[in-house]
């Protein structure tokens, strides 16, 4: 028995000595994360970086930048065209983020139930968020087509004129956000459909043996049991709404009359179409600063009014 | 004393000379690698064929082929160019000719072209269009191929309606003519079912017009935009089929469709466009409509002898080590040593023995003899507008609602008076041309 006890020191002396995991350096863990930062850093860090410097640069890529100062930043501030595609990324993402977010909750709620074939509806709806960008603006184009375009074909058996959708500078790039929110909703509903699921029923169920109507139920119960998904989708649709580049290539091009063009698409075609690298860096750090801006204000929210409700 | 030095220098004259001599020959017998820069994917098996031809006919050449699409072609190409690693011999744009030229990109091929006799080959009025858009006295790019424009039209409708077909010594006003009478609301639900003509903002369909009345869009000797009146007139003209003659369908009426479809689908009975679509209409149409080619009627003021057109071509790399052999090749894919096959029909060949080709005015394809009309066009004089910043300018490719095809379209949609919108395009394009022309 003594020697048993006797051993067990040594045996323990020796595994602190011969462990399997001795090879195991404070330097290791970085060698499993060195393809990752260095990838963050060759594709991201340092584009981010070089494009801050080339805003201050006129370059078309063939020959070196040239130096300008600030002279991008200044065509930009002094361009009637470029304020208002400022205010039309803005409106885009107002009616994308308005629009995905009552759709995806409206979508959610209403196949939040266990019946016969409800896969098929949940699989109809996620079908648009799957589906090439480019596709889904062609055949939005045709619909929308004022002579032989199915939705105004409707809109004019109802005895009505209809809109030129694409054509109206007034309606153009609310029709693009629409389509936009049309194709995403169904991402959002899945993930506002996690978080419907996780409401105990208990709780609704109680709401509604003490008098609650649906709708009750649905304002005073539901949504703030789901404030963390509404804050989760808020941030994540916000984020979304930047990325409009496919729809209004395919739909509008921009036009007409830059209606419908966006920080996103400006960049493209300053970038692509222009070759003005410089400024197109210029117009890249815009759209930074505002996303950066809105980033803080979804801080903001969550930190005073999400997790109160949490 | 001086003798001596004298001798040596001699010496180490001829010495350098006779050792660069040496190296060049050497350079010359040693197995060479081209590098082909091409934007035709569909052309992959065409090319290979090309090069074995080449290889087999050039001992110790090799021609490295890279094709990339269309889309991607000019970020690449210009990040080789700024990498100092241009291809030997690549596919050059008209509308960046001048950009690249001035920029020192572009090999002068004005030795090559005078030495060579090389016009007894190709058309020298291919060469000079492609001299002029340099806006430069060199010749930097050698042409493969020219597109013009047209004026296609529905022999089909044209029967119908008892209208004889168009023909080149039209002017507007037989145009305009026929326009209205082909018209039609066939069911008269109060609808056109098919219109007269078609056309937007884009390039092809306004600057044909332009030309055929003598005008012009640039002042080329400030580089400002600054349409003349015959230039202005042609655009109220044809603005005016659509607000005033109602002979021609706003864009925003066809925005469903493809542009390229409205002809060939029998919504108008006539377009102006690019030659390369008769091998559209070849593939697609095929039987379905009988129809044809002439020139772009002749404005009040002009002619339409003068043709809009431009060619594609190839260009060298200024630091190719190769440039003989490069030249070599790149007359060889301009047409020396390819078939008429290879072209997309509507393409006209640089190379004379192809143009003459019997096979290029098919009489079993539509629009059969039409198609002398392309010979006749390369043959003539030819214009174009481009400039550094075209694309911008004039609204092309991703930004075509925009500039001076977002400014026609914006009249015809009735967006805007037509002096409102020149006043502000002319302001906004002078902005762009202002970068480049400081």
């Amino acid at each position: 028995m003594a020697r048993w006890h006797a051993s067990v020191p040594v045996c323990k002396d020796k595994l602190m000595r011969h462990t399997p995991y001795r090879w195991h350096k404070p330097l290791t863990p970085w060698v499993f994360v060195l393809p990752t930062v260095v990838g963050l850093l060759a594709f991201k860090l340092l584009p981010i970086v070089s494009a801050l410097y080339f805003s201050f640069t006129e370059w078309s890529l063939l020959g070196s930048p040239l130096f300008i100062k600030l002279a991008n930043y200044r065509e930009l501030v002094s361009s009637e065209v470029f304020v208002r595609i400022v205010r039309n990324t803005v409106q885009f993402s107002f009616v994308y983020v308005i629009g995905s977010m009552v759709f995806g909750l409206a979508l959610a709620v209403l196949i939040n139930v266990q019946t016969r074939g409800i896969a098929f509806f949940r699989a109809a709806i996620y079908l648009p968020v799957v589906t090439s960008a480019v596709a889904v603006g062609i055949v939005w184009n045709w619909m929308l087509g004022p002579t032989y375009g199915v939705i105004n074909n409707l809109i004019e058996a109802m005895g009505m004129t209809p809109p030129y959708w694409l054509a109206d500078m007034k309606l153009a790039l609310n029709t693009v956000a629409t389509v936009q929110v049309w194709k995403m909703s169904g991402y959002y509903m899945i993930i506002f459909l996690a978080g419907l699921q996780n409401i105990n029923a208990d709780v609704l169920d109680s709401a509604r043996v003490d008098g609650a109507n649906a709708i009750q139920s649905f304002f005073r119960i539901t949504v703030p049991m789901m404030a963390s998904t509404l804050f989760f989708v808020l941030t994540i649709t916000i984020i979304d709404s930047f990325k409009n580049f496919e729809l209004i290539y395919a739909m509008t091009k921009g036009g007409p009359q830059n209606a419908s063009n966006t920080l996103v698409y400006d960049v493209y075609l300053n970038a692509f179409v222009y070759y003005r690298i410089g400024y197109a860096s210029a117009i890249a750090y815009v759209l930074f600063i505002i996303v950066a801006l809105m980033t803080i204000f979804n801080f903001y929210v969550r930190k005073h009014l999400v997790e109160g409700l949490d | 004393m001086k003798k001596l030095t004298t001798f040596i220098v001699i010496l180490v004259v001829v010495g350098t000379l006779f050792a660069a001599g040496t190296k060049e020959a050497k350079a010359e017998g040693a197995p060479i690698t081209l590098e082909w820069w091409t934007w035709d994917p569909t052309m992959a098996e065409e090319n290979q064929q090309i090069i074995a031809n080449f290889e087999r006919e050039n001992p110790g050449v090799k021609i490295a082929n890279t094709i990339v699409g269309t889309a991607e072609y000019w970020t690449k190409i210009r990040i080789q160019a700024n990498q100092n690693k241009l291809p030997d011999v690549f596919t050059m744009s008209s509308g960046y000719i001048e950009e690249w030229a001035k920029e020192g990109l572009l090999y002068n091929l004005d030795s090559f072209v005078e030495r060579d006799d090389t016009f007894d080959l190709f058309y020298q009025s291919i060469f000079d269009t492609n001299k002029a858009i340099s806006n430069s006295d060199s010749y930097y790019a050698i042409p493969f191929a020219l597109v013009t424009t047209v004026l296609y039209y529905n022999k089909d409708a044209f029967d119908r309606a008892g209208l004889a077909y168009p023909t080149d010594g039209w002017g507007w006003d037989d145009f305009r003519s026929a326009a209205k009478k082909l018209t039609i609301d066939k069911n008269g639900d109060g609808k056109i079912d098919q219109w007269g003509y078609w056309f937007y903002g884009r390039y092809a369909h306004v600057e044909p017009w332009i030309y055929a009345n003598g005008g012009t869009l640039l002042d080329r000797s400030t580089m400002r935009f600054s349409p003349d009146k015959k230039a202005m007139d042609a655009m109220k003209m044809l603005t005016d089929l659509v607000l005033v003659d109602k002979v021609a369908p706003a864009p925003k009426d066809m925005s469903a469709f493809q542009q390229q479809d409205v002809f060939p689908q029998g919504v108008a009975a006539m377009w102006v466009d690019g030659s390369w679509f008769v091998d559209t209409f070849r593939k697609n149409v095929q039987h379905d409509m009988r129809w044809g080619i002439v020139r772009v009627p002749s404005g009040p003021s002009g002619s339409n002898t003068l043709t809009y057109g431009w060619p594609d071509s190839y260009a060298l790399a200024p630091n190719t080590k190769h440039p003989e052999m490069a030249w070599k090749f790149a007359r060889y894919v301009a047409g020396e040593g390819i078939g008429l096959d290879t072209y997309m029909a509507g393409k006209i060949p640089s190379a004379k023995k192809l143009a003459t080709d019997p096979l290029f005015s098919d009489p079993n394809q539509q629009p059969g003899k039409d198609m002398d009309l392309l010979i006749e066009q390369a043959a003539g004089p030819m214009t174009t507008s481009y400039s550094m910043g075209w694309g911008e300018w004039r609204g092309y490719g991703g930004s075509e609602a925009l500039g001076l095809n977002g400014t026609i379209d914006a009249i015809v949609n009735g967006l805007m008076s037509f002096d409102e919108a020149f006043r502000r395009s002319t302001e906004s394009i002078n902005a762009v041309l202002k970068r480049y022309y400081k």
